[in-house]
This record gives C-alpha cells, sequence and structure tokens, in this order.
C-alpha cells in the first residue's frame, strides 16, 4: 500500500473509531501507531519514536499556552465574577422584552473574555442565570438554548482555546487572530440578542420582565465587573502589543483571574483542590 | 480499601499538578515583570538604571521557558489518571447510545482496556527515553539542567497513570462481565 493511500485511510479509521465510542485522542494516537507500523514494515520506528515524541510534544511551549488558558477558564469559573457579570448585564437589560435571556447572552460573552473554553463559559453562566430566568418564568427549552448559544461566546471572544490551536497548526498569528475574532465575537452577541427579541414577539409568555432599574443601580452593577475588564485588556493587549508571548499573556491571565477569586474570598484551599480534581476534564 | 488508594492516587497527582501549573504561572509573571522593568530602565536617558538593575541580577529570569517545558508535560501527565479513573476523555456518544447498557459497558471496559495497554506502552517507552537522556548526560540549552530529571517527573506522573488505568480496565471488566 502506497504512503499516501495509508493517508487517505486513516480518515475512515479514524472516523469508525470515534463512532465506537474509542477515547478521541486514543484513536489518532491508534491510527498514528497503526500507519506508522505499515509504512514501515514494523514495529521499530514507532518504538523509537515513542521514546521521546510523548515527552516532546507535551512539553511543547507553544502548547503550553492552553493548560495555562484552562487555568484561566477554571479560576474565572471561580472567581464569582459570573454573578457579576450577569446582575451588570441584567440591570441594563432586563427590563426589555426577553431582556433576561439577552442578559444570560451578554453575561456569556463577558464571561468570554476571561475564558478561552465555550464549555466552561456554558456550565459557569448556566449554573448563575437558569435560575434567574426560570423565576421570571422563561420556558426551560428557551433558557438552556438561550445559554448554549451564549456559551459559544466563549471561543469566539478572545482568549481562545480554540483559535489558538488553530494558529499552532496553520502557524498563524494568535494575536492577529484574537483581534479578528472580537468584531464576529460581539456581532454574534448582538445575532443571539436580536433572535430573542423576535422568539419573544412570537411567543410572548415566555419571558418575564423586571422594573426599570435607574442609572445610578446600573452603573453600580457595570462598575462591579472592572476586574474582568482589566484582565481582558492586559492579557488582549499584551499579547497583540507584544509585551508578552501568547503563552506568557494566557499565565498572566491565570494569575489575574486567580487573583480576582483570591480577593473576591472564593478562593479557598478547599476549592482550590477542587478546581484541579475537575480541571482535567476539559483537555479530555 | 484499593479503590480509596487509587482515588487518592489520582486527585493526588491531579492536585500536584495544578500546583506546578501555578508555580509556573507565577515564574512566568515574575520574569514578564523584570522583563519589561528592565526595558524600561534601559530606555532613553535613564539606561545607566538599566545596567544598575542587570549587575544585581534584576531581570527576566534564565531560561523560564525551560521550566515550562519540563513543567507542563509533567502537569499533563499529571492530569492523565483523574481522566482515567472518572472516564472522562472526550468521546462521541451519539452513535452507540441506542444499543442498550449491557453494549455500552463492554465497549466502555473494551476501550479502557485498550487505553491501560497504551498508557502502559508509553510509559515503558518513556523509561526507556529516560535511560537515553541519562547516558548521553543531555541538558537544556540556559539553564543547563540534565533534561532526564524531565523525563524523571513526567515518568513518575506516567506510571500513576498506568497503575490508575490498570485497576480501571480491570474493574470495567469485572462490571461489563456482571451487567
Amino acid at each position: 500500500m502506497s504512503d499516501l493511500a495509508l493517508g487517505y485511510l486513516s480518515f475512515p479509521v479514524l472516523l469508525v473509531l470515534i463512532f465506537l465510542r474509542a477515547p478521541i485522542g486514543l484513536a489518532m494516537l491508534l491510527c498514528g501507531i497503526g500507519g506508522l507500523w505499515l509504512a514501515m514494515d514494523g514495529t521499530t520506528v514507532f518504538m523509537a519514536r515513542l521514546k521521546s515524541e510523548v515527552y516532546t510534544t507535551f512539553s511543547s511551549y507553544n502548547l503550553s499556552i492552553i493548560p495555562m488558558f484552562l487555568l484561566m477558564g477554571q479560576f474565572a469559573t471561580l472567581s464569582g465574577m459570573s454573578q457579576a457579570l450577569f446582575n451588570a448585564a441584567q440591570s441594563w437589560l432586563g427590563h426589555r422584552k426577553g431582556g433576561m435571556a439577552m442578559a444570560a447572552v451578554g453575561a456569556c460573552a463577558g464571561f468570554g473574555a476571561i475564558c478561552g473554553s465555550s464549555l466552561a463559559t456554558a456550565a459557569t453562566m448556566s449554573r448563575v442565570a437558569l435560575p434567574e430566568l426560570r423565576k421570571y418564568g422563561y420556558s426551560g427549552g428557551f433558557s438552556t438554548a438561550t445559554l448554549a448559544a451564549g456559551g459559544t461566546l466563549g471561543i469566539l471572544i478572545p482568549p481562545s482555546v480554540i483559535l489558538v490551536i488553530y494558529a499552532i497548526l496553520t502557524e498563524q498569528n494568535i494575536a492577529k487572530l484574537f483581534v479578528a475574532a472580537f468584531i464576529p465575537g460581539l456581532l454574534a452577541a448582538l445575532g443571539y440578542m436580536l433572535t430573542i427579541a423576535i422568539y419573544v414577539r412570537i411567543y410572548p409568555d415566555q419571558a418575564g420582565t423586571h422594573a426599570r432599574l435607574p442609572y445610578a443601580d446600573r452603573f453600580r452593577s457595570l462598575f462591579a465587573v472592572w476586574p474582568v475588564l482589566i484582565v481582558f485588556a492586559l492579557v488582549v493587549g499584551g499579547i497583540y502589543n507584544g509585551w508578552f508571548t501568547p503563552t506568557e499573556g494566557a499565565a498572566v491571565g491565570a494569575m489575574g483571574t486567580g487573583l480576582i477569586a483570591l480577593f473576591a474570598g472564593s478562593l479557598n484551599w478547599a476549592v482550590f483542590r477542587d478546581a484541579f480534581c475537575k480541571q482535567q476534564q476539559a483537555p479530555g | 480499601m484499593l479503590h480509596t488508594l487509587i482515588t487518592t492516587l489520582a486527585r493526588g497527582m491531579a492536585l500536584l499538578g495544578g500546583l506546578v501549573l501555578c508555580v509556573l504561572v507565577g515564574v512566568v509573571c515574575v520574569s514578564i515583570i523584570g522583563r519589561e522593568a528592565n526595558g524600561l530602565a534601559h530606555s532613553g536617558y535613564i539606561g545607566g538604571v538599566g545596567d544598575w538593575m542587570i549587575a544585581r541580577g534584576i531581570g527576566p529570569i534564565t531560561g523560564d521557558f525551560e521550566l515550562i517545558e519540563a513543567g507542563v508535560a509533567f502537569a499533563i501527565f499529571a492530569f492523565l489518571p483523574l481522566t482515567q479513573l472518572t472516564g472522562s476523555h472526550a468521546t462521541v456518544d451519539v452513535f452507540t447510545s441506542g444499543l442498550g447498557p449491557r453494549a455500552n459497558n463492554i465497549i466502555a471496559a473494551f476501550w479502557s482496556v485498550v487505553m491501560a495497554l497504551i498508557i502502559v506502552l508509553i510509559t515503558w517507552r518513556l523509561f526507556v527515553g529516560m535511560q537515553d537522556k541519562m547516558r548521553y548526560g543531555e541538558t537544556t540549552f540556559l539553564i543547563q539542567f540534565p533534561i532526564w530529571w524531565a523525563y524523571a517527573a513526567s515518568f513518575v506522573a506516567a506510571l500513576s497513570a498506568s497503575i490508575v488505568s490498570l485497576y480501571c480496565a480491570a474493574m470495567r471488566l469485572t462490571g461489563a462481565r456482571t451487567t
């Protein structure tokens, strides 16, 4: 079999393995090992490669940005900023038709600015926003759909783990990709809000509102999210202006969200311990 | 008893990996502050301040990226046991969810056996790789610590992953047989 045919063949094999519920990483590894075995007629090559390849892959400086961003997201989840973001968003939007759902989207967008993963964004914001949405009479399906859609803002609005992986694979500039993703992220957030506005006009029984808040209260709740803005500006601005490399930026972000959590009093040893006993679930 | 031991091992390694990651974050931040402060002190008319700082060792941490590379590899290996124990590898179960619990248990058991074998294989090769590095006496470029130290740290984590994954494979096999 030619090497090219082997390459073509590995795609369907990979898909079949994944559909058979193989862990995705394992499926890729098995394809790689199988391919090397067939291409090199024996086990010598891949056994030799395994001696150093696994270590050098895991110890890649460029890829170390991923655990750093995951750590940043984990600290962000613990920081209590999700509640502050939702409060701020609902004080500005909550009195509109469907405003609480719009506020959930807005809070997701804000949380996306300190968290690079959609899964973490959706999970964290759900914990805060779902009970509120239920309280105001939003149906379960509508609320969860809103949060699932809002969660995608986690990877669109920088920092973004997916964009980092894409940038490394295709050798693109991470800083430029981050800046480029910002506008689409905002557009997506506005689009979601627009969809919500249309939806609640078709099904008006779905959405309760609260009274219009005075501007003093609105600005007070907005002011409470300043740490998010600082960390976001520092990480994305710092990477874009070349003050530090993207990997260093991720470390700065992790430090920033870690400090927020620490000063908010929501980070103690027990919480810290749990955070790591859960962190592995994201990279899987 | 054994289960408690394995759980403690997995959680302990994850916590250790997390602590290493946090230390790395601290190292990077200190290094950035040192570098930026130094760069600032060297610019324009106050260049002398920068020289004064360099003479006193205030600046970026030399070879910080070598620490990151070694530490992150350890952290990733260290998170592996818990991932294995909690079965939280990324999988696609859309196509198998219709098969019923018995078939799914068998599938899960099968993959955890394969996973255990692969992890043991990786651990073994990592050990051989470490022996190579010890023999050659290879060191990192800037800090010049022996590379096999980093291999050894990763090997310890990988060894824990092997133990946990073998245990998981055995448990899921018996689980699949009895249901």
